[in-house]
């Protein structure tokens, strides 16, 4: 698909009401500068597939056993990725997006390079600069925004991926156990960093839920995890008897694999700071979705 | 009262924001003359004129497309059903199938008066055939483990195995496996020619036909027998004039909700003539018991009608054992079996597995070896395929084996009663064996192709080890019983051959089909997405050049065959060029104007997710898995539609929409995934697969909690309608009378109904069960008569779903010339007249259609079904609440008819059907009839079967419809100054872009199973899943088609002329 469909006369004369929704004016967030935090968001992806890949045997022997066991340590690893590599919320510049934002176009739409420095001028902000005041308060603020995405992802995410996964037809009167689990890790590699760095901004959440977010490594892991999700679930009906064809298996393999790859595709130039739309102009989801 | 001005239409300029609500505006008539008021009403006819004829031609496009599609499913059809060449060669008493000397020798010295090819064994014969009689009814119930206990069908008939163990030498019983496809007029064909069945006679259970093959009825009223036949009247067709007309009694074989009217029939007539004094009157009896089937079909295995029905079987064997003499023998058999739910039709193992057991006082039977002294424990074991009753009944009553045979004689019956009369064995398999041998040759020389050469060797080393065994030496007897076991060997070889042989297909038809097909569907594509004009436009000259093409090609087919170019019928070769023709001429058609034409590629996010729907699934149908889970994978599918419609809804500026479009988002996948609990698996799901839609798995009928469904749907789906009318404030007019009373009360009786059928069912009501019978056949046809009868009148002349009301002017200003204003504008006091239900005069008023067939669809679906169908009327309304507040009704975008379809094949499994002939719900033809009765029946069952795509492809209209802003001739060109356009034509291209998109949906589908099921035509789950599939698939596609074209793009006409009359147009 490399170039959008030529919008019939119809399509775009008859769809003023569509209008691609306000465009959201948060930016991207970038990875932190430090040399650290850039080789480990490199390093995190990899990490996560050779975790998928060294403890499936075991996941497809017992899985509820294992992927319990292996709950704690996918939380601190990606506690400690957020921790190491992303702003916490309330450190980059936001601008406001409540509402009828008009100043959208203020809003960059190319890569921007990797900055954290906050940008003095801009009219409002949605809450404190705690960051770069003294190394303790900067701590402190991760700390928080790791506890709070902690305690989102657990709480609320969680419940809401098994509650989706039901109605994408998982079993509800059976496999509770696996549902369960398979929220959890698919909470804990999508929601932790889009809660830490986000923290609870109602306006970009509104963005997550139009998935209108540009694209940056975050973004891109969380909406790589629910595609990877998706496409797990195709090899399940096929009659191959294999044992890695039970339900939750191949569902957080792709989950896996779709938030390792979300997170790296979408920081390449080629995607970062894009944004998905669903007007007639483009068609780089489908893209995903087609292939 | 509506008040309709004498300008000829009321002008009132919508506001901007009421497109949802009501508007108000003051009427406009500046006081002119008469004759202004005169040519505006001759141009509002002229309007309405030009509305009804490009209806017409719409609905001919239409038509053109059925006819497409009919003619590729057809010449699919035509070379993929398996055909078999029927030769006419009758074998005869005279002619031993031998061709060398001592063949004939034989003949002569063997003599008529003990047989013909082979001396007989009996005189006389009952014949009794216990309808699907499954093999697992007649042996002791065995546990496969631990856990597993008897179910109710098991040991209610062990006179069989009894007497099989008890006295080894009087009775054989044996697995008797069945040919497929399961249907009893398929296997009393199999059972009467010893031939195997081709697909091509596959479904014409319900219009028997005479066989006129070489047959063992045919052979023993030729050898001059009394024939008697008592029971399924499906032989009375099959062998019309064999039976001696006084004796034999048949009966109606279909009403499958009767278990003991055949029954009591045929041992009403059996007994009498079993009786000494009558001994002298018959030969050989053939009696068909229909109970166990009709058990099966209304119940299921498990369940106590049945155990009663095997119980009452077992006690009329034992009579019949009593009665019989020594010279006639007795067979007992089932001619196929049935599924856990006690249906029948398909190749499983369940439905052809059935039993098989001779019986007779002169102790006869041998077992050649001690293992095989008991009967098979389970049907898999020392089975005998069905045919091999032919030549066993032949050779014993001493006729010549059938021409056609390819079964061999079964060795229990001639290994004599210590089970080593090898020379016997010999002999009547060497009869076997040569009679198979001849009319091989004779087919292949009807076909013009030589002899298989591996059959031949096989034939020429039986027949040197025959010659040695005859001529008597020292090694005689492993001589015979060699001999024996290579003619036995060459039989079955044969009968491989002709399994694989008969599976041929007629590859250049179905390649005509597919091309037709495809052909027809890039088309449709182009009619559908590639325009950028009014479709009624090109309406006269499509259907002229169309026209002109299909005599075209008619002519030239015609010539075709004429100067004897093609070996084709006159007919077919026809059809095909004149389809071939239609579509040149279309697509000239079609292309003239390339300014007219865009890309027909999808644009968006919507058009995308359409496309990738359609050609994924159709892209998994090439996997028997993605067949199987068909159910499983829409549900994904639709809740993905869900997804996406609530992330776009988030995307909307205007916050209403928002709202209401997430919410509908939500509502849309909860309703599918609660549908989703109604379940009927089909074999090939389990074990991961539990059945709802019955009271449990081994059933067909529905459990008493679930009687309480068509009460609940009965409350609550009038209720969620009018919510959706009052959301636009539609609920008025006829709406209050429809929706609220007429629609419930239909549903209440549908309810009643369904409490009177349990009734019967559990015996709880202190009536006769004619008169529960009569009573709810009465229910039935009324809520019939509600929906279609008094339904349809209705819709034909009620008016749009708005109330008008006006508030009186001061009296000072009567004349005063009203203008029209926009509310809040309002300066001075003037009649006020407040329209509500504006917004959505269109949908409702033919959302009326989609009622009527509801409700009568949910009158003949099961409970469980009733309340799938009242999902989907929801799930459908909140997709065009979804469609509206996401702009998708005005755009034409692809995804709300293709969702429809989605939607459409996701219920056709939520009301308890699958992709397989056994899941056909015949019995819902008694729902509104007490024996069937054609036309009728048939378009019940498709009423049933097909009703979630019908309601589906009825509502296509609205996805264009819905809360669509009225738009009247004199709007359109205030508001734009161009040529004078009907908005009306406007609206019936987008309804019929809508359909032609849902049609493009299911003929990829179809396209799409079609290819599969020919290019995997030689896959070993052909007949299992593709086949089903195949067939499913095209019978959607006419019966939507016609549907589309007869009801949902009819009804726009009414439903837009009686807005036009009010609205003017």
């Amino acid at each position: 698909m490399a170039s959008p469909a030529s919008p019939s006369s119809v399509n775009t004369a008859a769809s003023p009401s569509q209008a691609p929704a306000e465009k959201p004016s948060a930016p991207p967030i970038d990875i932190l500068p430090s040399l650290l935090a850039q080789t480990y968001s490199y390093v995190h992806p990899a990490v996560l597939l050779g975790l998928c890949a060294l403890r499936f045997e075991t996941v497809v022997a017992d899985p509820v056993r294992e992927l319990l066991a292996d709950l704690p340590w996918l939380a601190a690893l990606q506690i400690s990725y957020v921790m190491l590599c992303l702003p916490p919320a309330g450190t980059t510049s936001i601008e406001v997006g409540s509402g009828a934002d008009e100043d959208k176009k203020k809003a960059p739409r190319s890569p921007s390079g990797p900055s954290v420095t906050l940008r003095p001028g801009k009219p409002a902000y949605r809450r404190k600069q705690s960051s770069g005041r003294s190394g303790l308060a900067a701590i402190w603020a991760k700390l928080m925004s790791a506890f709070l995405s902690l305690a989102l992802t657990s709480l609320l995410a969680t419940p809401m991926i098994a509650v989706l996964l039901v109605l994408f037809g998982a079993p509800l009167t059976t496999h509770n156990a696996e549902t369960l689990l398979c929220a959890a890790h698919m909470a804990l590699l999508s929601a932790t960093g889009l809660v830490y760095v986000h923290g609870v901004d109602g306006s970009i959440w509104k963005q997550v839920w139009g998935i209108a977010r540009p694209a940056d490594a975050v973004w891109g892991g969380a909406l790589g995890t629910g595609l990877g999700a998706w496409f797990g679930a195709i090899p399940i009906p096929l009659d191959w008897d294999r044992p890695w064809q039970a339900f939750p298996i191949t569902i957080l393999a792709g989950a896996y694999i779709g938030c390792a790859f979300g997170s790296l595709v979408s920081r390449t130039p080629l995607l970062y700071g894009k944004r998905i739309e669903f007007a007639p102009e483009q068609v780089e989801e489908d893209e995903k979705k087609t292939n | 009262m509506v008040p309709t001005p004498p300008t000829g239409g009321l002008s009132s300029n919508s506001p901007s924001t009421g497109s949802r609500g009501s508007i108000q505006s003051s009427p406009l008539a500046p006081s002119t003359k008469a004759k202004q008021s005169a040519i505006q009403e001759a141009k509002s006819r002229q309007l309405e004129q030009e509305f009804k004829t490009k209806h017409l031609g719409i609905l001919g496009v239409l038509t053109w497309v059925l006819l497409l599609h009919v003619a590729g499913i057809y010449f699919f059809t035509k070379g993929f059903l398996l055909t078999r060449m029927v030769l006419d060669n009758k074998s005869s008493c005279d002619l031993l199938p031998f061709e060398d000397a001592s063949g004939r020798a034989v003949a002569s010295s063997m003599g008529s008066k003990k047989g013909c090819w082979h001396d007989k064994s009996f005189d006389k014969a009952v014949v009794i055939i216990i309808d699907a009689l499954r093999y697992d009814f007649t042996v002791p119930f065995v546990p496969r483990d631990e856990s597993e206990a008897a179910h109710l069908f098991h040991d209610n008939i062990p006179v069989l195995y009894e007497t099989a163990v008890n006295n080894p030498a009087n009775a054989i019983l044996l697995p008797f496996i069945a040919d497929p496809p399961t249907t009893t007029l398929q296997r009393l064909k199999g059972l009467t020619t010893g031939t195997l069945p081709t697909f091509i006679d596959a479904g014409s259970n319900f219009a028997g036909t005479a066989i006129d093959e070489d047959n063992l009825v045919a052979q023993l009223h030729s050898a001059g027998k009394t024939l008697v036949h008592l029971g399924d009247d499906t032989w009375q067709s099959l062998f019309p004039g064999y039976f001696d007309a006084n004796l034999s009694h048949p009966y109606d074989s279909f009403n499958v909700w009767d278990l003991h009217t055949v029954d009591n029939g045929v041992n009403e007539h059996l007994f009498p003539l079993l009786r000494p004094e009558n001994k002298t009157k018959w030969d050989v009896i053939f009696g068909h018991y229909l109970g166990v089937d009709h058990a099966g079909h209304r119940y299921g295995p498990n369940h106590a009608a049945m155990a009663a029905k095997l119980q009452e079987m077992d006690g009329v064997i034992r009579e019949i054992i009593a009665s019989l003499d020594d010279d006639t023998l007795l067979v007992v058999m089932g001619d196929h079996g049935m599924d856990i739910k006690g249906d029948h039709g398909g190749e499983s193992d369940d439905e052809v597995e059935a039993a098989l057991w001779m019986y007779s006082k002169r102790g006869v039977f041998g077992r050649t070896s001690k293992e095989t002294l008991l009967p098979p424990k389970h049907a898999r074991e020392r089975f005998v395929p069905q045919i091999d009753l032919v030549p066993t009944l032949s050779l014993l009553l001493g006729l010549p084996i059938p021409f056609n045979n390819l079964g061999s004689p079964i060795e229990e019956a001639f290994a004599g009663s210590s089970g080593n009369d090898w020379s016997n064995l010999l002999a009547v398999n060497r009869l076997s064996a040569a009679q198979i041998k001849r009319y091989q040759h004779a087919y292949a020389t009807a076909r013009g192709a030589g002899d298989d050469e591996e059959s031949f060797a096989l034939w020429t080393a039986a027949d040197e080890e025959w010659k040695t065994a005859s001529k008597g030496f020292t090694s005689k007897a492993t001589a015979v019983r060699s001999s024996y076991e290579l003619y036995r060997k060459y039989q079955r070889h044969t009968l491989e051959i002709c399994r694989g042989l008969w599976a041929r297909f007629d590859v250049s038809s179905m390649i005509e089909g597919v091309v037709l097909l495809l052909c027809g569907i890039s088309l449709l594509v182009l009619y559908a997405r590639g325009m950028k004009i009014d479709r009624t436009e090109l309406t006269p000259q499509l259907l002229s050049f169309v026209g002109a093409g299909t005599g075209l090609g008619a002519v030239a087919g015609a010539g075709l065959v004429l100067f004897g170019i093609t070996d084709m019928t006159a007919i077919d070769s026809s059809a095909l060029l004149a389809a071939f023709g239609s579509m040149v001429g279309g697509l000239f058609a079609l292309l003239k104007k390339p300014a007219n034409l865009t890309l027909p590629l999808p644009n968006g996010m919507w058009g995308w997710l359409a496309v990738f729907f359609t050609v994924s699934q159709s892209v998994g149908f090439a996997s028997n898995s993605y067949t199987i889970w068909e159910d499983e994978i829409l549900l994904f599918f639709l809740t993905t539609f869900g997804v996406c419609a609530g992330i776009s809804s988030m995307r909307q500026k205007s916050t209403a929409d928002r709202v209401l479009g997430v919410y509908h988002s939500i509502l849309f996948v909860i309703l599918g995934r609660v549908a989703s609990f109604s379940r009927l698996c089909r074999e090939e799901q389990m074990p991961f697969c539990r059945s709802t839609y019955y009271a449990s798995s081994t059933s067909s009928i529905s459990a008493p909690w679930q009687l309480a469904i068509p009460f609940l749907v009965m409350v609550f789906l009038p209720s969620v309608v009018r919510s959706f009318y009052i959301g636009s404030k539609s609920y008025e007019g006829a709406a209050t009378l429809w929706i609220g009373v007429a629609f419930r009360l239909g549903l209440l009786i549908t309810s009643l109904f369904w409490v009177l059928e349990g009734a019967d069912d559990g015996e709880w009501l202190p009536l006769r069960k004619e008169t529960l019978k009569s009573i709810r056949v009465f229910l039935a046809q009324l809520v019939l008569a509600i929906a279609f009868g008094a339904g349809t009148g209705a819709f034909f002349y009620s008016k749009p779903c708005i109330s008008v009301s006006v508030s009186k002017p001061p009296p000072e200003d009567p004349n005063a010339p009203p203008v029209p204003f926009i509310v809040g504008q309002q300066q001075q006091p003037r009649t006020t007249v407040t329209i509500l239900g504006f917004g959505n005069v269109y949908g409702t008023r033919f959302f009326f259609l989609v009622v009527n067939f509801a409700l009568a669809i949910i009158m003949m679906q099961k409970p469980m079904g009733q309340g799938a169908i009242a999902l989907l009327i929801w799930q459908i309304l909140s997709l065009l609440e979804i469609l509206d507040t996401n702009a998708l009704t005005l755009t034409n975008s692809p995804i709300g008819p293709i969702v429809l379809g989605l939607l459409g094949s996701f219920y056709y499994f939520k009301t308890g059907h699958q992709a397989v002939l056994s899941s056909i719900q015949w019995e819902t033809v008694f729902i509104p009839m007490s024996t069937v009765k054609y036309p009728w029946a048939p378009l019940l069952v498709i009423l049933n079967t097909f009703g979630a795509q019908i309601l589906a492809a009825i509502a296509v209209p609205l996805t264009v419809l819905w809360k669509r802003p009225l738009q009247t001739h004199d709007r359109v060109s205030q508001s734009s100054n161009t040529k004078l356009v009907n908005p009306a034509t406007r609206l019936l291209s987008d309804v019929v872009q809508a359909a032609s998109t849902h049609m493009l949906y299911l003929a990829t589908i179809n396209l799409a199973t079609t290819m599969w099921a020919g290019h995997l035509r030689r896959h070993l789950m052909l007949y299992r899943i593709f086949s089903p599939r195949f067939m499913m698939g095209a019978a959607v596609l006419g019966v939507v088609d016609v549907i589309l074209m007869l009801v949902a793009v009819a009804g726009v006409r009414w439903s837009t002329i009686s807005v036009g009359e009010i609205f003017g147009w």
